[in-house]
């Protein structure tokens, strides 16, 4: 059964507390509740970012999601965008 | 006054074209911090290694696209491009801007920028280059509460949805394009401003087979304009053209004698499929055979027009990376009604099923594209609830085994294959 919208926060932002690298795709979080679709997650993602609690960082082709706390600001790589 | 010696830089001045160095000195005498554009650039052509950065946390509030982060690696020295961060505002349909509108956003951005523009980026956007952190938001709630002008996508957003000219001003057009374009743009204002798959994604709208925004070689779905009855042709304006009274391609190439039309040579012997002939007088075509190259229409648009039945073949998967592995679009639904009277829903019905398979399945930085040739085509049809029609198959198989679902073998994989031994030896 599908985890509940704050369940689903709850673990989206262990997850993003937890892993090894700070920033994560979003197909990172899809592992969290196998139950709810893809988009959903997203969805739910974007609101974490809304929330103040996750932040966008953006190579300029990629989006990733990370906590503010993890990372530092000015980072960037030769990505093309 | 030059800030720093740019000799590379120069010999891109002297030849015969427009130069983006000439630009960005004009643009230094307004703006000094230009000329650390140029030195930063002079440096990297002399060490052949790039001094910018790309991305980072910038952004504006709510948004997950727009900007791209830029910095130099060389602050110090270049500090007028400590921070160069690009802004990318979504172009109106078909780029129908007013001179005011141009001038206001000008104004605003020599007011929080560099004064630098990119007249369009490929997605099709207007791409303001060079904006410090701090000026960000300032810029950004200007133009949304002033001008009413937003960003357009980047990262893993959907990018700004493009469009031709279409009926605006095209009578080749086969659907609106602009209502198409301007109609999912406000329908995906949450997947343009925030990220929602694993890679970029792109549409774009074309209205006829000439394909004026390289749909088919640059979207990940390609609606590009197409009839399915016959090419109108009217025999009197044929004749006109076979007489020289009516100049071909639209009076085009017309600054040098190119002798006088030849319908055999100049149309008929370089349709692709040979579908064309004269017969009597008149030009037949076979249709069935048509591929819709657009030749002999663009060669003589009075004589002959799309069809009558209009709508959109719809390909997927194209992309145009810069560095390798372009790749053209798959033809998928050869014929879709594109309609605004039911608000596209068939177009949106398309595009979300292959975007919940796509975010399902899709490796990170991969395009759908990718997805398609790494999983195979025959999934993706059954993904999209297709049936498989001749027009997927790119060129006869080469390979001899056919390969059966098992639900459509008497017995499944599981039978006795004793006993069909017994009733057939082998």
């Amino acid at each position: 059964m599908a985890l509940s919208r704050d369940e689903l926060k709850a673990a989206i932002l262990k997850k993003a507390e937890t892993a090894p690298k700070p920033q994560l795709y979003i197909k990172d979080f899809y592992a969290c509740d196998p139950d709810t679709k893809p988009r959903e997650i997203k969805n739910v993602a974007n609101d974490l970012v809304k929330e103040g609690k996750l932040m966008f960082w953006s190579s300029g082709s990629t989006t990733m999601y990370a906590m503010k706390s993890r990372i530092k600001n000015e980072e960037g790589d030769s990505g093309v965008n | 006054m030059a800030k720093h010696e740019t000799p590379l830089l120069d010999e891109l001045e002297k030849g015969p074209w427009p130069s983006f160095v000439t630009d960005i000195k004009r643009q230094a005498e307004k703006n000094p911090a230009c000329w650390d554009i140029l030195g930063q650039v002079e440096l990297s052509y002399k060490e052949k290694i790039t001094h910018w950065k790309h991305g980072g946390i910038v952004g504006v509030f709510g948004y997950g696209g727009g900007i791209v982060g830029r910095y130099s690696d060389l602050p110090k020295r270049f500090p007028g491009v400590e921070h160069f961060h690009t802004v990318r505002l979504n172009q109106p349909a078909s780029k129908y801007y007013s001179t005011e509108h141009l001038r206001a956003i000008c104004d605003k951005w020599e007011k929080y920028g560099s004064g630098m523009t990119n007249m369009h980026g490929s997605t099709g956007d207007l791409v303001l280059l060079g904006c410090r952190t701090e000026s960000l938001e300032p810029l950004f709630y200007e133009l949304t509460h002033e001008l009413q002008q937003d960003l357009g996508g980047s990262g893993s957003n959907l990018r700004t949805p493009a469009n031709c000219l279409g009926q605006s001003r095209c009578e080749w057009a086969c659907y609106d394009t602009e209502e198409a374009c301007h109609q999912l743009t406000m329908h995906y204002q949450d997947e343009i401003h925030r990220p929602a798959f694993p890679y970029k994604f792109k549409f774009k709208f074309s209205g006829c087979p000439n394909d004026c925004v390289a749909a088919i070689a640059r979207s990940d779905v390609a609606v590009i304009g197409t009839w399915r009855d016959n090419i109108r042709i009217d025999q009197a304006a044929v004749k006109e053209y076979v007489a020289g009274k009516i100049p071909s391609n639209g009076g085009a190439h017309a600054s040098r004698d190119w002798g006088k039309f030849d319908i055999q040579k100049e149309v008929i012997a370089l349709c692709p499929t040979g579908c064309m002939w004269m017969e009597g007088g008149d030009l037949k075509i076979d249709d069935a055979e048509c591929t819709r190259c657009m030749h002999c229409l663009n060669v003589m648009p009075r004589a002959l027009r799309p069809g009558v039945e209009q709508g959109a073949t719809i390909c997927v998967g194209a992309k145009a990376p810069i560095l390798d592995g372009a790749q053209f679009a798959t033809m998928i639904v050869p014929f879709m009604k594109v309609s605004a009277d039911n608000e596209f829903e068939e177009l949106i019905e398309f595009i979300e099923k292959i975007w919940d398979w796509w975010m399902e399945v899709g490796k990170n930085r991969e395009r759908v594209g990718e997805t398609m040739q790494r999983i195979g085509l025959p999934t993706f049809i059954k993904v999209m609830d297709l049936e498989p029609i001749p027009q997927h198959i790119k060129e006869p198989r080469s390979n001899p085994y056919v390969f059966w679902q098992e639900e459509e073998v008497e017995g499944g994989w599981d039978r006795d294959v004793e006993e069909f031994r017994a009733r057939h030896a082998a």
